[in-house]
């Protein structure tokens, strides 16, 4: 089971002009055995497959709009989906945010409940923005289980986690 | 970015060390052992493991099973294997306390029960070393309270393995020269890996992160933090490890042990700067009970800390190395767990029961499980009576100790109390509980889906 995919972005040394080659290669060898690969490019690197499965690694490449590509690469033999509560690998854009919450200064759980609660109200498919001072662990599962969608990352000062949730249809379960 | 969901034997994990520390305080109310009989006396190395192993190292490893995951943001590795692990722990512990009493011919069979409890118990130990290995490896790399995690698990592996060569060579199944050398010489060792290494080194790591998000203090890095964290693995190996090499090479470890507890101020003073750091730097200005308790176990530590380097100054350590290791015991780690499963029972019962509502219904808060007032006069009556314990040893008062533990135990069952009110959901507004609210969860385990 692949527990979560590495984030490469090579668009910005292909538009310098730059070859990515040894960036990749080095991320694929830096990779835990239930670690994927998130590539994305400004074309399909149909190379790189060849190259990668003899490293013994799957892919699944999808357009992104505008030209460019993600590449999931993954260990051969693991299925490329990830499990149910990783967020979700579609890349297509999303929405601008309809709703913010700020819940940095927000004692625990707060940010948890107020973003669930604002979840509830939104219409599928709008999205939800979220300032957080930690990444919020008990909240994934949960957003899972309510078929929402997210992308969360640190800030570069790795103090403020920042969430989006893309609202999934309302009653949905899994 | 998997998310965390909450660890099903958690809530067993803390009953069992709960009913551990109130069967320990039981055996002090009777004179059951120390200071009624010696600190090596079988009596007391039954108490002494009932606090250590019943009640420290259960509620520990039961709260790293919830906790290690959120540290690292990744799922426990087995969410099933801590109830094996706690059936091995607690069978282990329950034949080692056998086996102590027969030491001095209480218990009338010769079955070799040291040897089995040690070895139950370590196999407890290894499970519970694989299972938080295997989480904490999943999410490199480590966050610095995750790597005093390591540490502590490192140091448990080298307090258990000591106690295991040392229950094989009391029943005479082990005769090599290095491992009764072990035996003779190695109580300190298996001391400084158990309280100092397991308990107190992990106990300060959970602490970094449990304190700053309580109390919503920045997580900045701080470069005191990672001196803490280097200096005492430095500590912890020259007393464990130096420790050990001087025994094994036939030389005296006692020089080295005091260079370590010495070593151990500054590492320590650090530690005690960054915890007042984040107090003070907190956003959150009126402090939660669980906040405002940790507080004088901090202080215990401090406390602790600077009687045993007064005592070893005076070369009183050997006769008063009980006071030191009850304040120790009591007033920081027991009064840090104990201020610290306060929130962590409110919390994880609130997940458990609202988490699937949030947002569909009106929920309470997770301080509307508990009543803040009714607790924090059990955690005074407790500190104050820990701390009057601790004078009463100083000055062999061995009858005021009894009263005291009497004392000691009816705070923490008063606590205790509260445990389970909170997890009963007994404090809860029936008006805030509504009809289609959640029923009460199980008070020993919490209903969680498996994976």
């Amino acid at each position: 089971m692949i527990s979560r995919y590495i984030d490469l972005d090579v668009r910005p040394i292909l538009r310098a002009g730059g070859e990515p080659f040894a960036a990749i290669l080095e991320t694929i060898d830096r990779l835990a055995p239930d670690e994927g690969l998130r590539l994305f490019a400004t074309f399909k690197p149909t190379p790189l497959f060849a190259v990668l499965g003899a490293k013994g690694f799957g892919n699944e490449a999808t357009e992104m709009g505008g030209g460019d590509w993600q590449v999931l690469f993954y260990p051969a033999g693991e299925a490329s989906d990830a499990p149910s509560a990783t967020p979700s690998p579609d890349h297509a854009e999303w929405p601008a945010p309809v709703r913010e919450i700020d819940g940095r200064d927000l004692d625990p759980p707060e940010p948890m409940v107020k973003i669930l609660a604002a979840a509830e109200e939104m219409q599928s498919g709008e999205v939800l923005a979220g300032l957080l001072g930690r990444e919020p662990v008990f909240l994934f599962p949960e957003l899972a289980k309510r078929g929402h969608a997210w992308r969360g990352g640190f800030d570069p000062d790795g103090t403020t986690y920042r969430v989006l949730v893309r609202v999934g249809r309302q009653g949905h379960e899994q | 970015m998997t998310g965390v969901s909450l660890s099903r034997w958690t809530m067993s994990y803390f009953a069992a060390a709960l009913a551990a520390l109130l069967a320990a305080e039981v055996l002090m109310l009777l004179g059951f052992s120390f200071p009624s009989a010696s600190v090596e006396a079988p009596e007391t190395l039954v108490l002494v493991h009932l606090v250590a192993l019943g009640w420290l190292s259960l509620l520990l490893c039961g709260a790293l099973f919830q906790f290690v995951p959120v540290l690292v943001a990744k799922p426990l590795h087995d969410n099933r294997l801590p109830f094996a692990t706690l059936c091995c722990l607690l069978a282990g512990l329950a034949l080692l306390l056998c086996g102590f009493l027969q030491l001095n011919g209480s218990s009338g069979s010769d079955w070799p029960l040291l040897p089995a409890g040690g070895s139950l118990l370590a196999v407890g130990f290894a499970l519970v070393l694989y299972n938080l290995g295997r989480t904490l490896w999943a999410g490199r790399p480590l966050p610095l309270p995750a790597r005093f995690v390591v540490a502590g698990l490192c140091s448990v592996a080298a307090a258990a393995s000591l106690g295991v060569i040392f229950t094989y060579v009391l029943a005479g199944f082990a005769t090599a020269a290095p491992l009764t050398a072990l035996t003779a010489s190695g109580l300190p060792l298996h001391i400084a890996a158990g309280i100092g290494g397991w308990l107190t080194f992990t106990a300060m790591g959970v602490s970094y992160r449990l304190l700053a998000m309580f109390m919503l203090s920045p997580e900045e890095k701080r470069g005191t933090s990672l001196a803490a964290f280097w200096g005492g693995v430095g500590v912890l190996v020259l007393a464990v490890g130096g420790g050990g090499a001087a025994i094994l090479m036939n030389g005296d470890p006692a020089p080295i042990l005091a260079a370590a507890a010495v070593l151990m101020v500054p590492v320590l003073a650090v530690y005690g700067w960054d915890v007042a750091w984040l107090y003070n730097r907190r956003k959150r200005r009126r402090l939660e009970t669980n906040s405002l308790m940790a507080a004088p176990a901090l202080a215990s530590l401090a406390m602790g800390a600077a009687l045993l380097l007064a005592l070893l100054a005076l070369g009183q350590l050997p006769r008063f190395a009980g006071a030191v290791i009850y304040l120790l015991a009591f007033g920081w780690l027991s009064g840090l767990g104990l201020s610290q499963l306060y929130k962590i029972v409110a919390f994880v019962t609130w997940l458990e029961c609202y988490g699937p509502v949030l947002g569909r219904m009106p929920t309470p808060r997770v301080q509307d499980l508990v009543v803040e007032g009714r607790a924090r006069t059990w955690f005074y009556l407790y500190f104050g009576t820990v701390w009057l314990g601790t004078i009463a040893l100083l000055f062999d008062q061995e009858l005021a100790f009894r009263w005291l533990a009497l004392v000691l135990l009816l705070a923490t069952g008063g606590l205790i109390v509260e445990f389970v009110r909170t997890r009963r959901l007994a404090d809860i507004d029936l008006a805030l509980r509504g009809e289609n609210a959640p029923r009460r969860p199980r008070l020993l385990y919490a209903l969680v889906a498996q994976h």
